[in-house]
């Protein structure tokens, strides 16, 4: 009988969130996965994504006047449903959300087609972040490859790198690839020795090949570019083969407070770098709080709140608010269209005083982007677990911008190359 | 009343051995496939060409490939999603290595590849059967995924590891890549399959198609009077992968436009193995059937009750997707466990002999 009362809890909860769904305004979907395999992870960055738009239309009743339609379709984290979303929420959207590298792949090209700005915070392609060629594209505030030297400025600072050893634990997958190039690149020119371990997606929870190699390699570090079911099984390995937990350093979304309460104290000294932080005082988060959570409007929970994902999609949605807010000033009026609201999004300027004022203090760094930048290379903290929760162990550190960017230039070339006719936009400025 | 076939005398051999000996059933197929030519390109939009008429004829043509070899002559395989990929990596390095090449004729072509590398693996079923068949394909599924990841040639050695349909035009006309038309697709998608089709009903009717059969019925009594195992087993292995290799390079080409490895991985064998048994085994109709009813209606369940205003979450509507397939796959599979082209066949049955049944 509880199982019942719960699910029919559930449906009513789901009604409630569709009903905010039917309303009318800015229609902004977000390809959304609280069912699947990814679930877990997916589930808190979705309500913080789902509260910071329900927090502005009940505060200031949307953007500029104008009610945000924020719905969620559901991929499952498959990139064939999110295709069928892409496709079914396209027609009168002002923005997309893949939420996939999968579904990124495959929506890209066809921005050029359908003139709808496509925002991938903090994952998908590189490369995206010149304007020049992905004229559609945003992946604000920080890039994998400005993860990948952040990481790497990080133990650098720690001691040098020449001669030593570092591990790549990646998904073996489109997104752990990522940041490849990138490292190839620096092992040549600091002189580490790069052992890539990929790990099969159908090995993420049983990682005992990989670790066994890690022991037998021995490196002094490893960094980990690892998602979904994939963390909590390198975490807990890691924990087993005694790896010093200080050396192992993680992507953003391997920094899952989930993952590593699995361990507590044991995991202590594990870290991951992040463009964002829970920040449990900001302004924003009490507005959240008494508009959304307790209002009833939210299928979030109070220690989901705190976690590190839940402040990291309600981040996102705050990006994309800002880029509504631009776009709309720039547009002279609230009803804009998805061309409008690329110019927003290539003329973010979120500095430190602006970010007070939204009640986002601490909880991304300041950036900007322009037509040319389309990420904004936000810089990121170092982020560590201390036996509980995570706490901030670096002050911001800033990607090496200027190798980041000619290899973005390159591969983006190469992408438009590969997928010609491709219109390229030579009029930025830098 | 309408089905009746009184009356419909054959006079020849040639008559009587033609694809289609009732007229009705000539007549329906006449007004479907006008109704998928001239019809639904009119009426439909650019999301039913998406996630409907080009999935379900991608999905059919695969199904129609795996039936040959599972439901024709007998051989259990898992590993459809893997010959599908090898048809999609054949046809993405032909038209990188060739630009030039005529896109319709890299994706007959891939097939060929497909066809090859099938034939390999279909060499254990000449000493294994059954479950220990579906194991040896098994282990195909797992080796071709593999070498999806890395051999780089196979992507260009792509930083991503997927590979991406480039703009490929014929006749001047974009047929793939993010340029292409939807209908233009469809099009292409549909001149294959029924291609593919045609080719495939006539081959089970002919020499090889009764080989085949009577391999699956029983393949000592087919050994017995003069049927070359070895052969019948291996013709239906290259045939079998030709056609999925072929329906795996539209499924990337025509619809997809991206893939990595891993989509070729279990889920879609599975996928494919499941439209095969619920349209049922050793039919041709049964693939559309199943392809239907496993990639058409959940996202036609999925647009239900937005179009009705009923207020659900996305990842409600989700659940309730699954939970009510599910429940037709097995309401479906206990009132006819041959399938859905036997519970057709049934009903044809009924509505020739209507209004005097026996």
């Amino acid at each position: 009988m509880t199982k019942f009362t719960r699910i029919a809890a559930a449906a009513a909860l789901g009604a409630m969130v569709g009903q905010a769904a039917m309303a009318e305004g800015l229609s902004t979907p977000n390809l959304a996965y609280r069912t699947g395999p990814f679930a877990a992870t997916g589930i808190p960055l979705m309500n913080g994504q789902a509260d910071y738009m329900a927090m502005l239309n009940a505060r200031d009743g949307g953007i500029g006047g104008i009610p945000i339609d924020f719905f969620e379709c559901e991929t499952g984290y498959s990139t064939e449903k999110g295709v069928e979303c892409y496709e079914k929420t396209k027609s009168n959207a002002i923005v997309s959300q893949p939420w996939s590298t999968g579904i990124t792949l495959q929506v890209l090209p066809k921005t050029n087609v359908d003139q709808i700005p496509i925002l991938a915070s903090g994952y998908g392609f590189s490369p995206m972040a010149d304007g020049k060629v992905f004229h559609w594209a945003f992946n604000t505030p920080l890039s994998y490859w400005d993860g990948a030297s952040i990481i790497l400025k990080y133990i650098k600072e720690m001691g040098d790198l020449s001669g030593k050893k570092v591990a790549f634990l990646h998904l073996d997958h489109p997104f752990g690839k990522e940041p490849l190039p990138y490292l190839e690149m620096k092992a040549e020119s600091e002189g580490f020795e790069l052992l890539p371990i990929p790990v099969g997606l159908k090995e993420m929870q049983n990682q005992s090949a990989q670790w066994l190699q890690v022991r037998r390699e021995r490196p002094d570090y490893v960094i980990m570019w690892g998602w979904g079911a994939m963390n909590a099984g390198a975490i807990t390995e890691a924990v087993k083969t005694k790896f010093p937990m200080d050396k192992m350093l993680g992507v953003w979304w391997s920094g899952h407070d989930a993952d590593l309460r699995l361990v507590g104290e044991d995991g202590k000294g594990y870290k991951s770098v992040s463009w964002s932080f829970p920040n449990s005082d900001a302004p924003v988060m009490a507005d959240v709080k008494k508009l959304v959570v307790d209002a009833g409007k939210s299928q979030t929970s109070p220690e989901e709140m705190d976690g590190v994902f839940y402040s990291r999609g309600l981040v996102i949605s705050a990006i994309l608010a800002e880029g509504i807010t631009v776009a709309q000033e720039h547009a002279g009026k609230p009803d804009i269209s998805p061309a409008d609201l690329r110019w927003g999004l290539e003329n973010l300027n979120l500095t430190q005083a602006r970010l007070d004022e939204l009640g986002l203090s601490g909880m991304v760094p300041p950036f900007s982007t322009s037509c040319a930048n389309h990420t904004g290379h936000s810089g990121g903290w170092i982020l560590e677990w201390d036996g509980a929760k995570f706490v901030k162990a670096s002050d911001l550190i800033m990607p090496e911008s200027e190798a980041i960017s000619e290899l973005e230039t390159a591969k983006a070339r190469e992408y438009a190359e590969a997928n010609a006719p491709w219109p390229v936009n030579e009029d930025c400025q830098m | 009343m309408l089905y009746r076939t009184a009356g419909q005398f054959k006079t020849s051999y040639q008559a009587d051995q033609a694809l289609f000996p009732v007229r009705q059933d000539a007549v329906l197929l006449a007004i479907i496939l006008a109704f998928a030519w001239g019809g639904l390109p009119l009426l439909a939009s650019e999301f039913a060409f998406q996630t409907l008429l080009i999935p379900i004829l991608i999905y059919s043509l695969a199904a129609l490939g795996l039936n040959l070899l599972t439901g024709f002559a007998g051989q259990l395989s898992l590993g459809t999603a893997a010959f599908m990929g090898v048809g999609a990596y054949a046809c993405y390095k032909m038209v990188t290595l060739m630009p030039w090449m005529n896109p319709v004729v890299a994706i007959l072509l891939s097939g060929g590849f497909s066809a090859g590398v099938g034939v390999a693996f279909g060499i254990p079923s000449l000493r294994i059967k059954g479950f220990y068949l579906a194991i040896a394909t098994l282990a195909a599924q797992f080796f071709l995924v593999w070498l999806f990841e890395k051999w780089g040639w196979l992507y260009n050695y792509n930083a991503s590891g997927a590979i991406q349909v480039p703009n490929l035009t014929m006749f001047g006309i974009y047929v793939s890549g993010p340029q292409a038309d939807s209908r233009v697709q469809y099009y292409v998608v549909l001149a294959v399959v029924m291609l593919m089709t045609w080719m495939c009903i006539n081959l089970t009717r002919g020499t090889l198609g009764r080989t085949w059969k009577a391999t699956r019925d029983m393949d000592i009594a087919a050994e017995l009077i003069g049927i070359n195992l070895m052969r019948s087993k291996l013709t239906a292995f290259a045939v079998s992968s030709y056609v999925v290799g072929v329906a795996g390079a539209l499924f990337v080409f025509m619809w997809r436009g991206a893939a990595e490895p891993n989509l070729f991985d279990i889920p879609l064998s599975f996928r494919i193995l499941f439209i095969a048994i619920i349209g049922g085994l050793g039919s041709v109709m049964g693939n559309y059937l199943g392809a239907i009813l496993i990639v058409g209606l959940p996202v036609v369940l999925g647009t239900v009750p937005e179009a009705l205003g009923i207020p659900i979450s996305s990842a409600t509507v989700e659940h309730l997707n699954v939970m009510i397939v599910g429940a037709l796959i097995v309401f479906f599979l206990i009132i006819e466990p041959h399938g859905l082209a036997r519970l057709w066949a049934l009903i044809r049955e009924k509505l020739i002999i209507w209004p005097f049944p026996h």
